[in-house]
């Protein structure tokens, strides 16, 4: 429900919500479940059977006890059946049971609310609403396991009968930018080459077919499980159906494609089709992120702190993922991210202490102002404000991005050891001797930095004009930075830092734009070319892009005139401050 | 709801117009010579001068 505080020192809200049912006492008799008039869906069975308003929810359930879901009970306050209680011979019903809050102190969180698998009702296209014989992957499931509604009988919903020609559609809710899911699910292809296995096992006479786009089997003995298939006889056609038909007498189904292979549209019989469904960002995603100052990657699963160094950990210290909701997986995946997931938070529990790197945030109570900008672009949430109080960094929960220093328009806030004094003496003693001839650089630490290391490394040739200053994030160049290189005579500025999904601070650079874009307005307000100024983002990776870059800064600072430079260096001189008992004075004259 | 708004490549000059989804969060290029220095020209003109608000617009 909440968590509150930092790593080493959370604490979490959870509600346990009653079971009105003792779990101790309960014998799993079934007599409560029998008596109860109550029938609703079962969830679990994907609603192909039915279960009461008193039940198990699944048979692998811990503890193997019942629950009474109250929303489906027909009342007991005041008791309006009451017909459970009457049978529990063990007497464990209780209908005054309530939801209880506990709170737990906690060193780390594991985040792993799995992933929301896609509803195709909105793809009208292959009739999943209109035709009984239309199953997803997920019903697939139930209607062939020996714990499912049909014992493990696989008889399709319309005449429960055995199908013999099933057709599967592959990518539903999957690789479609129409229906804002581009991505991959990772999970479908070998999903249902699992199961053309298992129907070539269970029934040897079944024929399968499965229109794919790509089949994605990467995984170790993946390609052999897609073999065997093609070996038990299931034909593969790559070609996704536009259109599905039904007969209305025989409930089958033509469906209509598009063979990519053969370039013919094709038409085929079935007397089942499965469409294999995809997989969501889960529906709590916001609210989990909200509690623990969490962001997304485009697909809108949890973003990791970094895609290749630290694919468990969340940009928030302390928070760990594992499983769907980090990116889509199958079971092994999600175990190993699992174990790495815990292994990481056992390290940090053991280690008892948590060392930080010296390069934290720190505000001068008497600086600050009191205006909260800082708190508003932390991207950890490390810095806590209430209006009218002064801001206060969580040491253990400042990553050192520099944001909140470079938003600061006070000088309340200090970066250790990347001082603005430190950069203003760098900007002034790069830039002291020949400003002209010097395109002024400023380069993050995790990508641009090194894509500039990978440049030279790789020996690719540039132009030598440039200078770079490194600062941990591009978050951290403030506009007094960018006005100070322009008032020294830069005749070019570049802003660089890593791609958006490559951000070693959550969502830090897009602060960075929005202070570009500011500044591109302020200089053009000033009459100093807004080009003069530029943004890249370079991947550590990218040493060409790097050189590429380089050359284009020199190209454009032969643009520059000297006339310019002069009346830049002009024009961005700050403007004395007016005394505060003037201003008063001039407003109380005005 | 996504509108249509303006954007210029400040390295090549390049013009144009693209659909912006409320809230989205993306990383944009100049679809002419691939440069990350996109001005986004709408905000400039219905921001009027708040460019000079620095803090309260952060
Ligand atoms: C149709 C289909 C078929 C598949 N077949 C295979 C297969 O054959 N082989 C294979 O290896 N993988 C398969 N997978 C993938 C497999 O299901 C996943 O790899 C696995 O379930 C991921 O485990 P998880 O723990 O991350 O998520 P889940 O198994 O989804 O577990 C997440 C849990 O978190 C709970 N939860 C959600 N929100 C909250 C919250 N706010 N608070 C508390 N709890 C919450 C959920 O109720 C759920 O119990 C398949 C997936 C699908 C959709
Ligand atoms: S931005 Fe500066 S002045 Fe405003 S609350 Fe933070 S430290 Fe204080
Ligand atoms: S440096 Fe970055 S992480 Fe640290 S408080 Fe400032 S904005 Fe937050
Ligand atoms: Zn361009």
């Amino acid at each position: 429900m909440n968590v509150s505080g930092y790593i080493g020192n959370f604490t979490a809200e959870i509600r346990r919500k009653a079971r009105y049912v003792d779990p101790e006492a309960c014998t799993a008799c079934a007599e409560c479940a029998q008596v109860c008039p109550v029938v609703k869906p079962d969830e679990y069975q994907m609603g192909l059977s039915s279960r009461k308003a008193i039940y198990i929810p699944y048979p692998q359930a811990v503890p193997s006890s019942y629950i009474l879901n109250m929303e489906d009970c027909l009342g007991t306050n005041p008791i309006a059946c009451g017909k459970c209680a009457e049978v529990c011979e063990p007497d464990c019903i209780n209908y005054d049971d309530r939801d209880i809050i506990v709170k737990r102190d906690v060193g780390a969180v594991i985040v792993a609310i799995g992933a929301d698998v896609y509803d195709p009702t909105e793809m009208d296209e292959y009739g999943y609403t209109r035709f009984d014989n239309v199953i997803t992957s997920m019903e697939f499931e139930r209607l062939i396991c020996a714990g499912g509604p049909t014992l493990g009988h696989f008889v399709r919903p319309s005449d429960h009968e055995r199908p013999k020609r099933i057709g599967f559609i592959q990518c539903v809710g999957s690789r479609n930018p129409s229906i804002g899911r581009p991505y991959c699910s990772n999970i479908c292809c070998m999903n249902t080459i699992k199961d053309t296995l298992l129907l070539a096992d269970h029934y040897p006479d079944v024929e399968c077919t499965v229109f794919y786009q790509d089949i994605r089997a990467f995984g170790k003995s993946f390609e052999d499980m897609f073999q065997r298939s093609k070996e038990a006889g299931t034909r593969y056609i790559r070609g996704i159906p536009g259109d599905i038909e039904e007969d209305t007498e025989t409930g089958n189904l033509t469906l209509i494609a598009e063979n990519t292979t053969s370039g013919k549209i094709e038409r085929h019989e079935f007397d089942m089709v499965i469409l294999s469904v995809g997989v969501g960002p889960p529906k709590d995603l916001a609210k989990i992120s909200s509690l623990l100052t969490l962001s997304k990657t485009s697909d809108g699963f949890f973003m990791e702190s970094h895609p290749k160094l630290k694919p468990v950990d969340a940009p928030t210290r302390g928070v760990f993922f594992s499983g769907f909701c980090e990116s889509p997986k199958d079971i092994k995946d999600s175990v190993c991210q699992a174990g790495a997931a815990a292994s990481r938070a056992g390290a940090l529990l053991n280690a008892g202490q948590v060392h930080i790197e010296a390069i934290t945030s720190v505000i001068d109570a008497d600086a600050c102002k009191k205006c909260g900008v800082c708190a508003s672009v932390c991207p950890y949430g490390a810095i806590t404000w209430k209006k009218g109080e002064v801001a206060v960094v969580i040491d253990a929960a400042c990553a050192g991005c520099g944001n909140c220093g470079a938003a600061c328009k006070f000088d309340a806030i200090t970066m250790r050891h990347f001082t603005d004094a430190q950069y203003m003496a760098q900007i002034r003693a790069i830039l002291a001797e020949d400003p002209q001839d010097k395109v002024f650089v400023f380069a993050c630490n995790w990508c641009s930095y090194s894509g500039a290391d990978m440049a030279g490394i790789s020996r690719m040739q540039y132009p030598a004009s440039n200078r770079i200053v490194r600062t941990m994030c591009s978050a951290r160049v403030s506009e007094d930075m960018v006005l100070e290189a322009f008032r020294c005579g830069a005749p070019v500025v570049l802003v660089s830092g890593c791609h958006y999904a490559d951000c070693h601070y959550i969502t830090a650079n897009r602060q960075t734009v929005q202070r570009v874009q500011r500044l591109w307005n302020k200089l053009e307000k000033a009459g100093v070319r807004p080009e003069r100024l530029q943004l890249e983002w370079i991947s550590a990776a990218e040493g060409q892009k790097f050189a590429k870059v380089m050359a284009q800064m020199e190209e454009l600072r032969k643009t520059v005139t000297e006339e310019e430079i002069e009346y830049t260096i002009e024009a961005l001189k700050p403007k004395p401050r007016k005394p505060k008992k003037e201003k008063e004075a001039a407003a109380v004259a005005g | 709801m996504a509108t249509m708004e303006n954007f210029k490549c400040m390295l090549c000059g390049h013009e144009y117009q693209e659909l912006v989804e409320e809230g989205e969060d993306k990383e944009r290029s100049c679809p002419k010579c691939r440069s990350n220095s996109i001005r986004h020209l709408k905000k400039r003109a219905s921001q009027g001068d708040s460019d000079d608000k620095g803090k309260k617009t952060e």
